[in-house]
């Protein structure tokens, strides 16, 4: 390890009930480097963002992090701010009722007089914002802006804090290709400068157009650190996967049968009033899985949740389950349909997390076992059934769901929608955040419900599982569809170029 | 991790009540007279009843300050139709009924309906309920019976069941429970569930057993069980059933728990409002009817602050505000708490500024220690 490394940890491990989220992880940063970190979803790496920003405090890992050569204890996150680490999360931290420079400088207000300098930090926020040569109003409201330009307003927040550290987490997944531009050239300014920056994205291109090295997590552990000059995408492809992709999806044969949910014309408002979904169409065949892939912010997770009742209010369009116009309503009238939704969030819309396994897989199919009343023995029955059918890790169904992974978690949610006895079940990232071994069974569960003849859409935002799962996949750009395709006709190339067809900036891939 | 949680909670509300029962009695003597013993088991009839209504509410993460007041108007409108309109006892509580769970259903409606903070509508129905009941009595106090006859609303808390009745009913209940505990234990061993040990449900059915004899032994020596005491097992019973071995209970639990998957689930999150207001409604007119008996008559301050002990019955008996947690047995032992204090400070002629200090002081307290329990267990 070279003395001059600005950021370094050494045999990282972070262990949660059920889970080594990392596992030994020893990478340095160099002063004025730009490290780019890949892996999959669960490899470790917000974990590891998570350690590093004080999140998680010293005390809950092992191992050690040292800045400058000084082993730092963060017991949170503004001791790692004072150190200079700032993180710029996926997720926006704005507010959106106040204006660009009012949050770039929030809790950081200059102050005359014991008052806020408000002609300061406009004047600031200028200066800042035309250094990185951005053409945005500081008094604009942030709420008004596009997302990508958002994103860059929270960037800007961060540098405002001159930190020496900057750690982005995927922070082009909301931006058009210019805007991605205008990031990357922000990120080698501030190279020159000095900073260092760790930057994980999905893209590769990305991370090899601006990273001087590259680590690869996976499975927690740092497998590899290679110099970007001397390697390519399908080298590092290769160790964050660990083996070859096809492997990563079991094979099934598809015998798709007849339409059990078509889908016409589908154009949805917010409750603002703002139009989401423009002219949504597809079709789902019994015994298929339909992959619906796209960008954030593209209008997936939308497009189920409106189907299933819980979101929207729908201004024009049809959907039809089985061949007949769907009074679907609500979740509630869903699920009696035969639909249900497995949502992307599953600790806010999918678990009681202080409540036994048992309470929350039988939550949704309590109507079928006795009226008024429940019947604890045919409860019980159906749900150790289901409990040991998908395989969840724990002790007994009375143990309580917030000790579980997250994959085992995932099981439960999973677990409570089949209960229902549904013919269509939406999945919406049913991989997210959980590890391998379980991404593998969950993937099994898809299968398995396509050979029962039942219809599967999957919603994804990891492009092989789009293409490893789907029998078609249709890509959404901001709530538009932007492609279809079918399994062999889908490529990355092809997928990506779809995602973005609505974008206003030309796009090369 | 939870259930030494539980066990905190629990631990010290079973010393806070071994400490206000031992203060009391070495204070005043009388305190674990045979009579006033039978006074606190009326007391902790009323309260435990209308407590027993909140828990649904609470439990749904939502609340009630209206019930002090509907107390006051339902206890109201039974004396009214039978002292001034000469209505028979059952026609005039049937009314009262019909009215009280129609009131409360309207307020879940709107909660459940507009998203309105139940906070803010049963705020206004204290309010509004209030005005009501001193409209309908007049600003008088209207005596729940016509001269020396005693009627169905009156008996409530003066009638006891004879000992013969009294000693049957605790002799059957302790057989009930022994028969439900050793089923419940077969049946999770089936399940291939954890059960605790022989001893230990032997032990404390055993204890169980004994404080119900006991009870009864000691109330027999005044007058026997009074009539609202079975009132409050028949509530609680209904209760226990409902939040326990109902899907709507389920359901109860869920929503508190967590809103949005409960909408997600398919969980028919208003109309279970509604329903949970509704049966709160019910408990709040039988309290009013006992509450209003027990004073003889209905008056302006009939019901007045019972809320606050309602909502402290159930936080210190382990009912989480923030919903989704909280049993029966709990809030048992949480009223059995509040009327144990209240009728002790009564004893010692404690001023009523005072009586105010305190009761302000256990609600603050019982919150207090909910806010730090959930918070070191999130």
């Amino acid at each position: 390890m070279p003395s001059n490394a600005i950021l370094e940890t050494r045999v990282l491990t972070k262990r949660f009930p059920g889970v080594t989220a990392l596992d030994g992880v020893s990478f340095y940063l160099r002063p004025g480097e730009v490290h780019g970190l890949c892996g999959e979803n669960g490899a470790g790496k917000s974990t590891l963002i998570k350690t590093l920003s004080g999140i998680h405090p010293h005390g809950s890992y092992e191992g050690e992090i040292l800045v400058e050569g000084n082993e730092a204890r963060f017991t949170g996150i503004a001791e790692a701010q004072a150190a200079g680490i700032a993180v710029i999360y996926q997720e926006l931290a704005l507010v959106n009722n106040l204006t660009v420079a009012e949050n770039i400088f929030l809790g950081n207000e200059p102050t005359r007089l014991g008052l806020i300098d408000w002609d300061k930090v406009y004047t600031d926020a200028a200066k800042l914002l035309k250094r990185f040569k951005l053409d945005i109003d500081p008094a604009a409201r942030v709420g008004d802006l596009g997302t990508g330009l958002q994103q860059l307003v929270e960037i800007v927040k961060a540098l405002a804090k001159k930190s020496r550290i900057l750690i982005l987490d995927e922070p082009t997944a909301a931006l058009t290709e210019a805007e991605v531009d205008v990031l990357l050239e922000i990120i080698r300014g501030l190279r020159d400068e000095g900073v260092a920056a760790i930057y994980i994205s999905h893209k590769l291109d990305e991370v090899f157009a601006i990273s001087d090295r590259i680590t690869v997590l996976r499975d927690g552990k740092s497998i590899v650190t290679l110099e970007s000059a001397q390697t390519n995408a399908g080298e590092v492809i290769r160790h964050m996967v660990g083996r070859p992709i096809e492997d990563l999806f079991p094979k099934r044969q598809s015998k798709p049968g007849g339409t059990l949910l078509s889908v016409k014309n589908l154009t949805v408002a917010d409750r603002h009033g703002d139009t989401i979904l423009h002219d949504i169409s597809f079709e789902v065949r019994a015994g298929e899985v339909l992959g619906i892939g796209g960008l954030m912010g593209s209008g997936r997770s939308e497009t189920l949740m409106h189907i299933f009742g819980a979101w929207g209010e729908r201004l024009n369009g049809d959907v039809q389950m089985s061949g007949k116009p769907s009074p679907i309503q609500n979740p509630r009238k869903a699920i009696s349909e035969g639909l249900v939704m497995v949502t992307e969030d599953r600790k806010r819309y999918g678990l009681n997390l202080d409540k036994s396994i048992g309470f929350n897989l039988s939550l949704s199919s309590l109507e079928q076992i006795g009226y008024g009343f429940i019947d604890r023995n045919t409860e019980v029955a159906r749900n150790q059934k289901i409990f040991g059918l998908l395989r969840v890790k724990a002790p007994s169904i009375e143990t309580v769901v917030g000790t579980l992974s997250g994959g085992n978690q995932q099981k439960v949610v999973i677990g409570k929608a089949l209960l229902t006895g549904p013919n269509i079940v939406f999945l919406d990232e049913p991989t997210r955040g959980i590890d391998v071994g379980a991404k593998l069974e969950v993937y099994e569960f898809v299968n398995q419900l396509t050979g029962e003849g039942k219809a599967v859409v999957l919603v994804s935002s990891e492009l092989p599982e789009l293409m490893g799962m789907s029998d078609r996949i249709v890509m959404l750009a901001e709530g538009h569809v932007g492609g279809v395709f079918m399994r062999e006709e889908a490529t990355q190339e092809r997928l990506l170029a779809a995602a973005i067809k609505f974008h206003k900036a030309p796009v090369k891939v | 991790m939870k259930s030494s949680q539980i066990n905190v909670r629990d631990f010290s509300l079973f010393i806070a009540l071994a400490l206000i029962w031992a203060f009391f009695s070495w204070q005043v003597p009388d305190f674990v007279s045979p009579r006033n013993l039978t006074m606190l088991s009326i007391e902790l009839s009323t309260t435990a009843v209308a407590s027993l209504g909140m828990l649904l509410i609470i439990l749904l993460a939502h609340i009630d300050l209206s019930v002090g007041s509907a107390i006051g108007l339902m206890g109201g409108v039974a004396s009214v139709l039978i002292f001034r309109h000469q209505w028979s006892a059952p026609a005039a509580m049937l009314l009262s009924l019909v009215v009280g769970v129609a009131l409360y259903a309207t307020m879940g409606w709107v909660i459940a309906r507009e998203r309105i903070p139940a906070f803010i509508i049963t705020l206004g129905g204290l309010l509004i309920f209030k005005g009501i009941f001193w409209k309908v009595i007049g600003n008088q106090t209207i005596p729940v019976k016509t001269g020396d006859k005693d009627n169905l609303l009156s008996i409530l808390t003066t009638y006891y069941l004879p000992a013969w009745a009294g000693y049957s009913l605790v002799a059957l209940i302790i057989v009930a429970l022994t028969a439900a505990r050793i089923y419940s234990r077969i049946k999770r061993c089936s399940y291939g569930f954890e059960v605790e040990s022989g001893e230990l449900m032997f032990s404390k059915l055993f204890v169980a057993g004994q404080a119900f004899l006991l009870s009864v032994i000691v109330l027999e020596r005044f007058r026997g069980v009074p009539l609202s005491v079975t009132v409050l097992g028949s509530v609680a019973f209904v209760i226990w059933l409902i939040t326990n071995h109902t899907r709507f209970g389920r359901y109860l639990y869920a929503i508190g728990g967590n809103e949005e998957a409960a909408i997600i689930s398919g969980i028919p999150v208003r109309a279970v409002t509604i329903g949970a207001f509704a049966i709160a409604g019910v408990t709040a007119t039988i309290t009013g009817f006992m509450q209003t008996a027990y004073g003889g008559a209905s008056t302006t301050t009939t019901g007045e602050l019972m809320e606050l002990d309602a909502i402290a019955s159930c936080v210190i008996g382990g009912t989480a505000l923030a919903g989704g947690h909280g049993t029966v047995l709990g809030v048992l032992a949480g009223a059995f708490l509040i009327d144990s204090l209240m009728n002790g400070m009564t004893l010692m002629a404690v001023s009523p500024e005072m009586k105010f200090v305190t009761r302000g002081v256990v609600l603050t307290l019982a919150v207090w220690m909910d806010v730090r329990l959930s918070r070191r267990s999130s």
